[in-house]
């Protein structure tokens, strides 16, 4: 078949147009990395409801909720190569599974030796045209279980609520604490900031091939929500609902992550 | 045969990535001839007629509120220059009472911070606020939108502002600004005046603009009338007083600083202050005149060197400056049918 330059050079010029429309483009279909978060408290599995746990002063407590936002992953090859992954926001809540293997898409092949995300959503997109907000962004995804300030715009980054028999009694009779950690420093950078950001060693390599999408199995350990950088105690603290006294619980939730294992398959 | 069918591919791609996000005439948006640029970011959201009467139409919708009793014009409504007129702090569902008084809705284009304490810094985030609030709409984000999607009336009006069916968040808030932003209230006496349009003041009302070019408008500053910064004025702190700015900030220096309020439209949108604590303008003078109190950050320029607080001001002078804050009301806005509950 005698091909037509003219049509060629259309060609062209209808691929220019077509990827330069964004929303249009197709996904490259290239190996992923699952992230798995595994939430335990100690050496027991994380279950919502009537479960009680102790945390190490003690203090008996059950939980009903556990969210969290993972963005900005970035993974670091053995070479000392950096790879970033800025666009992609995950949600994680122990009430749905489904949430609790986010895949990482468009992983370039490689072997990774060490990751490092934020617990949070950065400024840039917390500060962001609303429009850009979608997926786990967008606050149509959270019903009643809410993870944006409207009095003061911001997503909420970490929320662990449930109760305990040291929690004093409120009018209806119930024991709740409830931790809502979030601040992103404001539009004017002023305001408190506590996106924390972890970065873990894999001891191993995560091996990214064609054919291979490995999964980091992350151990996340609410004991050290309560007791790393800074002791918290139920009986004292069961109730944090603003971005300027929620530091102290950021440097401590940063410390519940660590790297359990890799799969490479 | 070949080549036609390449340029209806092309036409077809072309047309496929032309923003399929707008529809209907662009609305252009006038700036008055005395105020300075809008700062509104109107190039992410271009006002268009179907946009803007969609905006209208969730505006005065009470879906958004949990037992769908209550809309924004409930609290915003228009005779008070979107204030919700007479009450102190407004009453959201179940009659359940906010802390702060509701602020009117007007040349909103040239905010960037909003509510008393400017916890929010862009227009199009501003109705998830009211409509989360346990005290206010008390509903989720995801009720609103499903409510929404279920009726007849509003997939039909998004697909006249947006081109399709599909309502989501984004363009459910920014319909909403669309509206918000067409609130410009800029046609009062006093602008007429300052235009020189063939209105004149009366000598009180002159006498109260030279009083307040020299006592008030260094905050209330501009054509806006308010210099858009967050000040404490004095107020009697009570035992549970609003720390204001200070919530959004953790600093020191911002707590119980409200943002400065303009003043246009002020007769018409008392009662008065973050708390609603002042029911006329008298009081408010009053205020300033005789009952500053020296509070953490009481703003500098309500304390004399000597000691002495507030704003030296005679009976004679107060009523004169009030005389010139009724020229702000803009009777055309405060009537614009195109504004007004449908």
């Amino acid at each position: 078949m005698k091909i037509n330059p003219l049509f060629l050079l259309l060609f062209a010029f209808c691929t220019t147009v077509f990827t330069a429309c964004k929303n249009e483009e197709p996904e490259p279909d290239g190996p992923s990395l699952t992230l798995e978060f595994d939430n335990r408290v100690g050496a027991q599995k994380l279950v919502l409801g009537t479960t009680p746990y102790k945390n190490d002063f003690g203090e008996e407590f059950s939980v009903t909720t556990l969210n969290y936002f993972i963005s900005n992953v970035s993974l670091k090859k053995t070479d000392g190569t950096v790879i970033k992954f800025p666009d992609q926001y995950f949600l994680i809540r122990q009430a749905d599974s489904e949430t609790w293997e986010p895949k990482l898409k468009n992983v370039p092949e490689g072997d990774y030796s060490e990751v490092s995300f934020m617990v949070g959503v950065d400024s840039l997109k917390s500060a962001s045209p609303i429009a850009g907000r979608t997926g786990v962004l967008d606050t149509y995804a959270y019903g009643e279980d809410n993870m944006w300030w409207g009095w003061n715009s911001g997503y909420i980054f970490f929320k662990f609520e449930g109760t305990s028999p040291v929690v004093p009694a409120n009018g209806a009779g119930l024991r709740p604490f409830q931790y809502h950690v979030g601040g992103y420093g404001g539009y004017t950078n002023q305001a408190p900031n506590n996106i924390r950001t972890v970065t873990l060693p894999l001891n191993g390599t995560a091996t990214v091939r064609k054919s291979i999408s490995p999964t980091i199995h992350f151990v996340v350990n609410l004991h050290k929500f309560f007791n790393s950088t800074t002791a918290l105690k139920l009986q004292e603290t069961k109730s944090v609902h603003d971005p300027s006294v929620a530091a102290p619980l950021a440097n401590n939730y940063v410390n519940m992550f660590t790297v359990d294992h890799i799969h490479n398959d | 045969m070949t080549r036609l069918w390449a340029g209806v591919w092309i036409v077809l791609l072309v047309w496929s990535c032309s923003s399929p996000e707008r529809t209907g005439p662009e609305v252009s948006f006038t700036v008055p001839a005395n105020f300075p640029k809008p700062l509104y970011a109107f190039e992410r959201n271009p006002l268009t007629t179907s946009g803007v009467e969609l905006g209208k139409a969730l505006f005065n919708e009470t879906l958004l509120s949990k037992d769908n009793t209550i809309s924004c014009a409930e609290c915003h409504s228009q005779p008070y220059g979107f204030t919700h007129h007479g009450h102190d702090v407004s009453h959201g569902i179940h009659n359940l009472k906010g802390t702060r008084n509701s602020l009117p809705l007007q040349n909103l284009a040239w905010e960037s911070e909003f509510f008393w304490d400017g916890g929010v810094p862009d227009l199009d985030l501003v109705p998830i606020a009211p409509i989360i609030s346990e005290v206010e709409m008390g509903e989720t984000m995801t009720n609103v939108i499903d409510k929404l999607r279920a009726t007849k009336k509003y997939p039909l009006l998004f697909k006249k502002a947006f081109g399709t069916e599909e309502i989501t968040t984004a363009r459910f808030l920014q319909s909403l600004s669309q509206f918000m932003l067409t609130l410009v209230s800029a046609n009062s006496r006093y602008d007429h005046f300052v235009r020189k349009e063939g209105v004149t003041l009366t000598n009180d009302e002159q006498a109260g603009l030279h009083l307040f070019q020299q006592k008030c408008s260094s905050c209330h500053a501009g054509e806006l009338f308010t210099d858009r910064s967050y000040r404490n004025n004095g107020l009697f702190l009570t035992s549970d007083a609003d720390e204001g700015r200070f919530r959004i900030t953790n600093q020191e220096k911002d707590r119980y600083t409200f943002r400065v309020p303009s003043l246009r439209n002020v007769a018409v949108t008392g009662p008065y202050m973050h708390d609603g604590r002042f029911y006329t303008l008298e009081a408010v003078l009053d205020h300033y005149a005789e009952n500053v109190h020296d509070t953490p950050n009481l703003d500098p320029i309500l304390k004399a060197s000597n000691g002495q607080r507030g704003i030296a001001l005679t009976q004679q002078e107060r009523q004169q400056i009030i005389a010139f804050l009724k020229t702000l009301t803009d009777e055309e806005f405060l009537t614009n049918k195109q504004l007004a509950v449908p």
